[in-house]
């Protein structure tokens, strides 16, 4: 340890003995650094300050940025645990074929559960343990916000270590790595790119109920953090329209900006481990990767893994331990599952036959709600990203674009578009599909996208050779090129409406309440009423219809859409 | 420690892939193998023989179903640590610099942090590659990952030098100056490694290399014969000796490939793995050059793997459509008839001598009887599970639908998974 304090110091001060002249990107990243530390601090301050159940929410735009910065602070707080997690969950699942059998459904069913359905169980413990702080309610906070990052981190971290191609892993079997250096030096990177671009998809994942994250009611107690989405909702209450527009700014803000300092240097950091060499992709290109590789910080930082660290005897002992702590794991987990099913079935044995015909019809209703939000989608989504995916340029400059987009919590806009439904006389009934369409129509877009600029040349040339009209290229050629894409586009689509229903069919705006009768609404309306058995019910009949949709449709169709319209064999 | 026993011995090894449904498909039947010290062995045999997992089963990399693996006379417990293994597709880790990639292995054997870096060069000057130690694999042409593979062989300084189709997926002239560097290596007079074991479906290449030559028959694998090379080296492709041995090698796999006296008509046969499209085309190849041709030569000329000629000469003989007498390939009457007749009798001779076969025969049958004149798939899997119940049914099931269409006899409905009379 003292080591490689010594060498990391010594690789410091050397830095600062040969950058007579630091270029401006090394400040930049020493005054981040300082930043991050300072919100830090004062998160922490400020948690440790005494009870204060409901904080004051500042509306003045000049708050602004200290709240963008303890939201972010909680994503990414929210992030290391997801991440941890991933890895954790996902290397056990891949490596231990008892408890993979148990662990992969048990996250389908992870998957499927809506942040409302962790909310109250997670505040209620927490805020019990840290009775004096807001400790308890800011862990509750970041946990609901990892509720809606960990779970497709966690299934691609999984595949890659499942799929490292066979000959890569002979040679650690070869060379004899110990699981550690398997894990390193094979698994890991195999791992990156899927898990780099599915952490961009996780950060919005998070940010999608920041909101409700931040702020809540449980009962009779009216939870709220400082934060983005606790300034949203405050505004959203007291009608302050000025406050909503900024706070839809600073979010906007802080997607685009987490976009190109973060997301975009790591994804074209991570080609590095792509696996099959050249590729008809894009190379990944980030004018913040290229700053950095270029700046001494950056050298620094590259130098470091240079020195080889004195190899460690094979760990026996290690491997050993790991294989009695996997089936110890394993007990626990199953007792667990069992404990938390027993309480369950507990919780719901007071529900009466009546509530769940009114569950089961909920259900239905949001149902239709969610696949005519995905056909909406569909709709203009197809020939628009056929349009922009057949144009290289377009695509280069769009489809990064679009992430961006997507990655804005599109529940900050729905009080906006509510409020300019209801002065067109649309109820909330039709209203809410539009919400959903809204929330999950850029998973279709950038998924068609990506399947249209994956046609084959020797195809498009074929159609064009025989002057197929636009309309018959378009049935002929694109449509079927790109449903294996648009499938997956509707998987992800259908989930993110499935979890919009909740905020969409339930809005606050002000001192009304609007209310779209459907399994979403009722969700939101137990948790904010404390009727956990009710919540119990509606999450459960949810999450069970997810699941069996998925299984029923989604997945034969995505395994039709490969064998009869993948271009790649 | 005993010096003039073999290296490495497998007994009575027999290994076996389990498989969706059925029984599990024996990929390797009771192979009795030594590996002297010293000494080059080649294993050669058509694909699918087994001699690559044979390789692995060497090395410890996989564990036999049965029998037994031992090293210096002692049982083989985990991967050999005293062999460097070359892959096929080189399996360099994209994500490490050339250099990383060998000191990654070097640091898993535990070698000290000290001697790292003057071991990776050592190893990377000896294959040519000390000025690339900084580039990635993407970089380097296919002969020059092949090359990182070797230094990584070597690296650890084995005794057993094992390689898996080392050169099958580079170009033919960078396969020859590898070949010469590995013979090199290998002859130097500190001797490490001191045997090799090599892999390859290239006879002229084994002939060049080895000092013994195992020869595999498919379906199982197993040793059909041990073939000395006693030929001097430095050896040359063109002397006398070596043609001679390469023809010697011909006729064993012809001999064992292709038997002249074919096999008692049993009630459902294996169906040699050929596309009809192969048939049809060694048919026309053969009348183009006066109807009669070695196999081996077809296989050259064709630049094909002399294994997949073998299937499609055998397939056209199950058809009656060639004979063959030893090595040579001859259209026989029925092959000229087929040759010459325009494309629907072409079809209605290939599904006339398809129904000539049991396995086409029992299908057929079981169509006409079936009140829904269709069959499943499943039905006629467990036909050619009980025909050849080591083989990958699957993909013989798939030869079967290919040689079925092109004689019209049946069409078969992915999606519904079922044959029906066209």
């Amino acid at each position: 340890m003292r080591e490689r304090v010594n060498r990391v110091f010594g690789a410091a001060s050397a830095l600062l003995d040969r950058s007579r002249r630091p270029s401006v990107v090394d400040a930049a990243l020493l005054l981040a650094v300082a930043a991050a530390a300072i919100g830090l601090v004062r998160l922490g301050h400020r948690s440790g300050g005494g009870l204060r159940a409901a904080v004051e929410i500042d509306l003045s735009v000049a708050a602004l940025p200290r709240y963008a910065l303890y939201s972010l602070l909680r994503g990414v707080a929210a992030y290391a645990l997801s991440l941890a997690f991933s890895i954790g969950y996902g290397y056990w699942a891949a490596k231990d074929r008892r408890a993979e059998r148990v662990l992969v459904p048990l996250l389908d069913v992870l998957q499927s559960i809506p942040v409302l359905g962790f909310m109250p169980g997670l505040v209620l413990a927490l805020v019990a343990a840290f009775p004096r702080s807001s400790v308890g309610l800011e862990l509750a906070a970041i946990l609901m916000i990892f509720t809606g990052q960990a779970w497709n981190m966690t299934f691609s971290f999984y595949r890659s270590v499942g799929s490292v191609p066979k000959e890569l892993s002979e040679v650690a079997t070869w060379g004899r790595f110990s699981a550690w250096q398997r894990f390193r030096a094979v698994e890991l990177p195999a791992a990156a790119i899927g898990l780099v671009w599915n952490s961009m998809m996780s950060m919005a994942g998070g940010w999608f109920f920041l909101m409700v994250s931040e702020a809540f009611v449980l009962g009779d107690r009216d939870f709220r953090l400082p934060g983005i989405g606790a300034y949203m909702s405050v505004a959203v209450q007291r009608g302050d329209g000025g406050a909503m527009v900024a706070s839809v700014v600073a979010m906007a803000l802080l997607v685009v900006l987490l976009d190109q300092l973060v997301w975009r240097p790591l994804v074209a950091w991570s080609e590095r481990f792509r696996l099959d060499e050249g590729g008809g992709a894009l190379p990944a290109r980030s004018w913040v990767y290229d700053l950095l590789r270029r700046s001494r910080l950056g050298a620094a930082l590259r130098g470091r893994r240079r020195p080889p660290r004195p190899p460690r005897p094979a760990p026996r002992a290690v491997a050993a331990a790991l294989s009695v702590a996997s089936p110890a794991a394993f007990l626990l987990l199953l007792g667990v599952l069992g404990a938390g099913g027993l309480r369950l079935v507990h919780l719901l044995r007071a529900e009466s036959v009546s509530a769940w015909v009114g569950v089961g019809r909920e259900t239905a209703i949001t149902l239709g709600r969610v696949l005519a939000s995905v056909a909406l989608a569909t709709l203009w989504a197809v020939p628009a990203g056929v349009a922009i995916g057949r144009s290289p340029r377009l695509a280069r400059v769009l489809q990064p674009a679009v992430q961006v987009v997507a990655s804005f919590p599109a529940p900050m806009l729905f009080p906006a578009v509510v409020l300019g439904l209801r002065a067109a006389g649309v109820g909330l009934g039709a209203g809410s599909v539009l919400l959903m369409t809204l929330a999950t129509q850029w998973y279709v877009l950038f998924n068609v996208i990506a399947g249209a600029s994956a046609v084959p040349a020797d195809l498009e040339e074929a159609s064009r050779a025989y002057r197929l009209g636009r309309w018959q290229r378009f049935r002929a050629l694109y449509l079927p090129a790109v449903f294996p894409y648009l499938v997956t586009g509707w998987v992800t689509a259908a989930g993110g409406a499935w979890n919009a229903s909740i905020v969409s069919e339930y809005v606050a705006i002000g001192k009304d309440t609007l209310v779209a009768p459907g399994i979403g609404a009722a969700i939101s309306r137990a948790a904010a009423e404390a009727r956990l058995a009710d919540l119990a019910a509606a999450v459960t009949v949810m999450a069970v219809t997810v699941v069996v949709f998925n299984r029923l449709v989604w997945r034969p169709l995505g395994r039709i859409a490969e064998e009869r319209f993948s271009v790649q064999r | 420690m005993a010096t003039n026993g073999p290296l490495c011995e497998l007994r009575k090894v027999v290994v076996e892939f389990p498989q969706p449904h059925g029984p599990a498909r024996r990929v390797l039947e009771d192979v009795d193998l030594e590996v002297r010290a010293g000494e080059v062995l080649a294993l050669i045999g058509p694909s699918g023989c087994g001699k690559s997992t044979l390789l692995r089963v060497l090395a410890g990399l996989l564990a036999p179903t049965r029998g037994e693996v031992r090293f210096r006379g002692a049982p083989l417990r985990g991967v050999n640590p005293a062999v460097g293994f070359m892959f096929q597709g080189a399996a360099l880790f994209p994500w490490m610099t050339v250099a990383r990639n060998v000191t990654e292995v070097l640091r898993a054997a535990g070698t000290s942090p000290a001697e790292i870096p003057a071991r990776t060069e050592r190893v990377l000057r000896l294959v040519g590659l000390a000025e690339v130690a900084d580039a990635y694999p993407r970089e380097l042409s296919g002969g020059m990952k092949q090359r990182v593979g070797t230094a990584r062989a070597l690296s650890l300084e084995p005794e057993l030098l094992f390689m898996d189709e080392p050169f099958s997926q580079v170009d033919a002239l960078t396969a020859e100056a590898l070949r010469a560097e590995i013979l090199d290596i290998w002859a130097a007079a500190d001797r490490h490694p001191s045997a090799v074991v090599l892999v390859s479906h290239d006879i002229p290449e084994v002939v060049y290399m080895a000092d013994r030559i195992v020869v595999f028959d498919a379906n199982p694998g197993r040793v059909r014969a041990v073939i000395d090379d006693p030929l001097p080296r430095p050896r040359d492709y063109r002397s006398p000796g070596l043609t001679q041995l390469v023809d010697r090698l011909h006729d064993v796999i012809t001999g064992m490939e292709m038997p002249d006296v074919p096999a008692a008509g049993a009630p459902v046969e294996a169906l040699p793995d050929a596309s009809a499209g192969e048939v049809v085309g060694l048919v026309e190849y053969l009348d183009a050059r006066g109807g009669r041709e070695d196999v081996f030569r077809i296989a050259a000329e064709t630049d094909s793997r002399f294994d997949r000629t073998i299937n499609a000469v055998n397939a056209a003989e199950l058809l009656d459509l060639v004979d063959t007498p030893r090595r040579a390939v001859v259209l026989a009457p029925l092959g000229q008839r087929f040759v010459r007749a325009p494309d629907m009798e072409r079809r209605a001779i290939w599904r006339e001598r398809l129904l000539g076969l049991g396995l086409f025969r029992q299908v057929q049958e079981a169509i006409a009887r079936s009140p829904a004149g269709r069959v499943e798939r499943d039905f006629v899997l467990e036909l050619i599970a009980i025909a050849a119940p080591r083989e990958d049914f699957e993909a013989v099931f798939e030869r079967f639908v290919s040689w079925a269409r092109y004689g019209r006899l049946f069409v078969y409905d992915d999606a519904a998974q079922e044959l029906a009379a066209p």
